[in-house]
């Protein structure tokens, strides 16, 4: 009886188990192990204080999310917002809607800077999100985050989730009479003029609104300036010349506009730093590269 | 096509040109003239000479008369093109099977360049036996391959409020079906003993995002592959390349790409992609979570916006249909905007979280009309009209807008997108 339960056993494990792969070494699940849940699990030793926070996201963050929390561009808004969950534009924030403290720790640790990410030191993670939350007026201002303490706050919007209830039954298979006229007459029309149609020979961008040649140009300039040059030129990563900065650009110039041109169409490799091809955004026209590069050529006073 | 024609045309004219100071235009020459010289009863140019020999293009690519057929974004949607979403173009896909190359795209840190000979998968947590497994120990697994498609719950999230996109690619675009072939999640997760306490899987990104998702062990012990190919081939970049899993029926962002690690745990992370993102905000404030299921829905696409009707007569109306649920059973369509309804014929396959064709004999007798599809599947669930699921909804919860599409015909056969019911 004895000798069958051990030759079952040995089945099973014959059909289930193919003996493929390597044990990972504990260093090996260390390195890679980097979630961290509501409770805590996952957080390693450390802490970061609000003040300290402050000068890392100025330095990091604020670019992209504002000095604020409010969001530049189309970047994520992450203060502010509580109380408009039910509002028509509902701004979903870590204070107004994220349910847990910890999901922040993991956020920042795993994906920021977006240009850098795992570049943050467990400590620095630790005073960034004390630094958001106080922005959000979740801790004062001499608020010190730690492992130990970090799963006991709780944020306003944390009860403020529930479990999926679909499938909701909401129609029926109905063939003929199933609309009142009434119903049927009131209807919308897409016509917003926001769909990139340019490859429909059949539909015509909305008219543009009148304007003078250099108004275009100059909201051309800013747009693409916000759409894939702030990413670096705002804080200077990756060696780009930061925007404003006069002595920065000065050096750039002297190379000559249409050098200037070249490396932002084409990308560039230098001494200073890196230069993706349009910014990364192949999507640009050559046109709108030209005007973001004028735009920050001028607003560093240069011409 | 059409610039090929033309510019054979002028080449004609301006040979004729020289003819015609000498003699008078044979009917034929006026003929073709007309209507281009690679036209009977021409013999076209092409059958002249010989073509391209083998090897030319080791790789190939599509037509360079098919230059309309491709991914498209919405510039405006988003901060950055490296945390964006590209579009397939349904307007010009048959089948079922969407081409790798317009799958539709959703990176949250752009695409990273992986290399396979230095990728690993990590399998650990609440195990017996954690494991890194290579490419090549992966392929040495049994494996499957299964026709599902994965669509981004934001789909037609644009239109909540209203219609606000004139082209079928933006309103319907982020879904793509393809063969994904690869080792069942449960034979792996056989393979390292999950632990009885073990409730949950987190599957993580190799990317710039890291992106990660909870899974809930009962679906990874199900249906999910962790796959490295896609349509017979390895799949592509902007896929997951070297290896993704597929998460068959559920929210694209859960399948996740760049797969470098599964953690089998007791509890749900709550991480950022479940609960900044991914969670739908009711009128009331409160918000749904783990909206997994990508739930019944279906679209005209042969008569579309960018497919405007050209002639009166027949026309054999198509579409797709899709569940995250399962098959699809049944799709009605009506043209008088939901008043009354036809049952379409499916066509071709029809797969378990597949996409699924439709198609309807169609007469235009060139009058103004409303067309909808209405898909069914077989748990009998009813798609909704966006009426219905507004008045459960509101109009700020994002994701999973399923509805009953409407385009609009004009008498001049011009497809509007609108929204009647």
């Amino acid at each position: 009886m004895l000798l069958w339960a051990v030759f079952m056993i040995y089945v099973v494990h014959a059909e289930t188990r193919f003996n493929i792969g390597h044990s990972p070494t504990t260093e090996q699940i260390a390195g890679w192990d980097i979630d961290i849940r509501p409770d805590g699990f996952g957080l390693p030793e450390g802490s970061g204080s609000v003040e300290s926070g402050e000068i890392l996201y100025e330095e990091k963050c604020a670019s992209c999310h504002g000095v604020f929390g409010e969001g530049e561009d189309r970047w994520p808004v992450i203060a502010g917002g509580i109380g408009t969950l039910t509002e028509e534009k509902p701004e979903k924030t870590v204070g107004s809607y994220w349910p847990y403290v910890s999901t922040l720790w993991d956020y920042i640790h795993r994906a920021m800077p977006f240009l850098q990410p795992q570049s943050l030191t467990d400590n620095e993670v630790y005073a960034l999100t004390a630094y958001v939350l106080y922005l959000n007026d979740q801790v004062d201002d001499d608020f010190v985050l730690t492992k130990h303490n970090l799963p006991t706050i709780t944020l306003p919007n944390e009860k403020g989730f529930f479990i999926d209830p679909r499938p909701e039954v909401l129609n029926s298979r109905c063939m003929t009479n199933c609309l009142t006229t009434e119903q049927i007459s009131s209807w919308s029309a897409a016509d917003l003029g926001v769909t990139p149609v340019g490859h429909l020979s059949n539909l015509v961008p909305a008219a543009s609104q009148d304007s003078s040649e250099s108004d275009e140009e100059n909201a051309l300039a800013i747009e693409t300036y916000k759409k894939a040059c702030i990413i670096c030129h705002d804080a200077g990563v990756a060696g780009a010349p930061i925007f404003g900065d006069k002595e920065d650009w000065r050096q750039r110039e002297e190379k000559g506009k249409e050098v200037l041109y070249h490396n932002a169409l084409n990308g560039y490799l230098g001494e200073k730093g890196y230069m993706p091809a349009k910014g990364g955004n192949l999507s640009l026209t050559d046109e709108s590269v030209k005007a973001a590069v004028d735009y920050m050529l001028s607003e560093g006073d240069i011409d | 096509m059409a610039f090929a024609g033309d510019s054979s045309r002028r080449k004609f004219f301006k040979r004729a040109g020289v003819a015609a100071g000498s003699a008078l235009l044979t009917a034929n020459q006026i003929w073709a003239a007309e209507h281009g010289e690679n036209l009977p009863p021409n013999i076209p140019s092409w059958m002249q000479q010989t073509g391209t020999g083998v090897g030319a293009a080791p790789y190939g690519s599509p037509s360079e008369y098919e230059k309309d057929a491709i991914r498209r974004t919405v510039p405006w949607l988003t901060a950055t093109p490296i945390s964006s979403v590209s579009f397939s173009p349904l307007q010009s896909l048959q089948g079922i099977i969407t081409p790798s190359s317009l799958h539709f795209e959703r990176h949250h840190s752009g695409i990273p360049n992986i290399d396979p000979e230095e990728h690993r998968l990590m399998i650990h947590g609440l195990c017996g036996n954690p494991l890194v497994l290579t490419m090549d120990d992966l392929v040495r697994f049994p494996s499957v391959s299964e026709i599902r498609f994965i669509e981004c719950p934001a789909n037609g999230g644009m239109e909540w409020r209203g219609p606000q996109m004139e082209a079928l690619q933006f309103t319907h675009g982020m879904i793509s079906c393809s063969e994904w072939t690869g080792v069942r999640l449960s034979t792996l997760l056989a393979e390292v003993g999950v632990d009885p306490k073990a409730k949950w899987v987190l599957a993580e990104g190799a990317d710039g995002a890291a992106m990660a998702r909870s899974i809930p062990l009962d679906k990874a012990l199900n249906d999910v592959i962790v796959a490295y190919a896609q349509n017979g081939e390895r799949i592509r970049p902007e896929q997951g390349y070297p290896l993704r899993l597929v998460n068959p029926g559920w929210e694209g962002n859960t399948s996740i790409k760049w797969l470098r690690r599964l953690e089998l745990g007791e509890k749900p992370w709550h991480l950022r992609e479940e609960t900044s993102k991914y969670t739908d905000l009711m009128p009331d404030g409160r918000a749904r979570r783990f909206t997994w299921v990508q739930e019944t829905n279906s679209v005209v696409t042969s008569v579309c916006p960018e497919n405007s009707l050209k002639s009166r007569g027949y026309h054999e109306l198509e579409g797709v249909a899709w569940s995250g649920r399962g098959k699809i059973k049944q799709v009605d369509i009506s043209f008088d905007g939901g008043f009354s309804w036809k049952e379409a014929k499916l066509k071709g396959l029809v797969l378990d979280k597949a996409l699924t064709r439709f198609s309807l004999d169609w007469s235009w007798d060139g009058s103004p009309a409303l067309i909808q599809s209405r898909a069914i599947d077989d748990t009998g669930y009813v798609q909704p009209t966006l009426a219905q699921l507004r008045e459960v909804r509101g109009v700020n919860s994002i994701y999973h807008k399923n509805s009953i599409h409407t385009w609009q015909v004009l008498a001049t056969g011009e497809v509007k997108n609108v929204q009647n019911t």
